[in-house]
């Protein structure tokens, strides 16, 4: 490994339970190391694998939460983080640095995210389900808990079937809608981002969540 | 009218994708509205009902086990090295070493400027060599740009002269690989957009293979030629239907390209995909605000045609 190549490899810490404002918060961070991602890159293209693993390790953890929000499976999402990490090693060569590393790797998860969402979608499974490494499956919900001083079993149980009627609402947006809420919703990123990474135009990722927002809203609307 | 305006726009101040201007306006509406006021609380209500949904979370052991399990697919995985890729100069590349070595810059500068001053006494013109497939001649040097892209139809060959420290031709069937290699740098040639297009033409028989595709879609979304953007536009007919990046850049066509050809000819590619969604979205907007009547008329038509989707 090049002597550049190991005083960057700054260790990734491995983090348990967030929130959706620390995921954020954590692809914030994880963009933060950035800055030597051309160095990296050029490393990486020269064969260096060590500096391609660098490079990894700094998306890996948005990566991986991302598709596993999408996929709702443990095998699946990590299916895809393989797959697009692979893609990317194998044509980084073509990597020309006209956008962001991170715009470029986010580009191919979204592809691999939208090709399991359409296959999803052929073989209607909404499942409110995750499924774990171990083949287990664990029901989503019941994951919900109200730990809050005062929390009483019927907000609990209401907070449950909020969490239901959001879940088979999101099963209900075409994989593209449902591609552009979860970047924006729940990964924070700008439309201009999002047009970037699914090859379209701000504008027309801005026609999508309005579009996605607006069957959500009808879906729950019963709810309040 | 200024209460549809903010119902349109809501989603979108709620999500913070407003300007700063509109949202001056948005809010200064609201606050005198009851209606709108109620509708942006309802907005808001829904952004954080959302939070009722539990994120799946990356314990430890899954992101653990999964960088294992990459680090050892990453063992038995080669980066792929396309031929032409071995001669291109990295330019980019040379320069960062540069960058960071400024003895070496000065030498380099140093033997040019001794090596030029030696050899300016005897400037002769290169002979250009001709290859073919096979040949004894191959390509050896970097290659600098294409030159030209001639078909002879009759004896089914193409010929591209190209550049390399000195000008190359190259004589083959349109498809050999190294001929789609070279039509795919003539894509990019900055400064003749006659190699540009007949390289496009070229082209249009193999937008089945990825990298063909991206070329063309790239093409047509970029070139500032009105014929290289119409030739890529033709190869790609065929994958409107099945390749939503193709699919993608035509409607990005339709709604933005400046000429009027281009944009009619790209309507016409989405008749077979009106039932798309996205499509279907752009399409309402077109026949109600597009200046040009013909794209009006058509998109209107279109929607007609399957009204049952709305």
């Amino acid at each position: 490994m090049p002597a550049e190549t190991a005083v960057l490899k700054a260790p990734v810490g491995v983090s348990g339970a967030r929130g959706h404002s620390q995921s954020t918060g954590d692809m914030v961070s994880q963009t933060i190391g950035r800055v030597n991602d051309s160095e990296l890159i050029r490393a990486a293209q020269r064969g260096d694998r060590a500096a391609f693993e660098v490079l990894v390790r700094q998306y890996d953890q948005a990566v991986l939460r991302l598709a596993l929000h999408l996929t709702n499976s443990e095998p699946d999402a990590r299916d895809i983080y393989q797959e697009a990490f692979l893609k990317a090693y194998r044509h980084i060569g073509n990597f020309r640095f006209e956008c962001s590393f991170y715009t470029w790797i986010y580009r191919i998860v979204t592809n691999l995210c939208l090709d399991h969402l359409r296959k999803r979608q052929t073989r209607k499974e909404d499942p409110p389900v995750v499924m774990v490494s171990s083949g287990q499956e664990v029901v989503l919900l019941d994951r919900v808990s109200d730990d809050r001083a005062g929390a009483n079993p019927e907000r609990d149980l209401m907070r449950r079937e909020l969490g239901a009627k959001i879940a088979l609402a999101l099963t209900k947006l075409t994989p593209r809608e449902r591609m552009v809420f979860e970047l924006k919703h729940y990964q924070g990123l700008r439309l201009r981002t999002i047009g970037e990474m699914l090859n379209t135009t701000e504008e027309t990722a801005k026609n999508t969540l309005f579009r996605a927002t607006q069957k959500l809203r009808s879906a729950l609307s019963p709810m309040r | 009218m200024k209460c549809d305006w903010v119902k349109e726009n809501i989603v979108f101040y709620v999500y913070d994708e407003m300007a700063d201007d509109a949202k001056f306006e948005f809010m200064h509406h609201v606050q005198h509205c009851a209606g709108c006021k109620q509708e942006l609380e309802a907005a808001q209500a829904f952004r954080s009902d959302l939070g009722a949904l539990p994120e799946p979370e990356v314990t430890p052991n899954f992101l653990a086990s999964s960088r294992m399990h990459l680090q050892e697919a990453l063992e038995h995985t080669e980066q792929s090295r396309s031929v032409l890729g071995a001669f291109i100069f990295d330019f980019a590349g040379w320069m960062h070493q540069i960058k960071l070595a400024p003895a070496l810059t000065a030498a380099l500068l140093m033997i040019g400027f001794a090596g030029g001053s030696i050899t300016t006494w005897k400037l002769v013109p290169q002979k250009a060599i001709i290859s073919e497939p096979g040949g004894p001649s191959g390509p050896d040097a970097n290659v600098a740009g294409i030159q030209s892209v001639v078909t002879d139809t009759n004896s089914n060959k193409v010929t591209i002269t190209y550049d390399t420290l000195r000008p190359h031709t190259y004589v083959s069937t349109p498809d050999d690989p190294r001929v789609q290699e070279l039509l795919l740098l003539g894509t990019r040639n900055r400064t003749n957009s006659d190699v540009r297009i007949g390289s496009v033409d070229m082209l249009k028989d193999h937008a089945q293979d990825n990298e063909v595709r991206d070329a063309l879609v790239s093409r047509l979304r970029f070139d500032d030629n009105v014929s290289v953007r119409l030739s890529a536009l033709g190869a790609l007919k065929g994958y409107v239907r099945d390749d939503v990046h193709v699919r993608d850049a035509v409607m990005e066509a339709l709604l933005h390209d400046g000429n009027p050809g281009v944009r009619r000819e790209a309507i016409a590619l989405l008749d077979s995909v009106k039932a798309d969604t996205s499509v279907r979205e752009a399409l309402r907007n077109l026949a109600l605000r597009d200046p040009d009547q013909y794209i009006r008329t058509q998109a209107q038509k279109y929607l007609e045609n399957t009204p049952h989707l709305d």
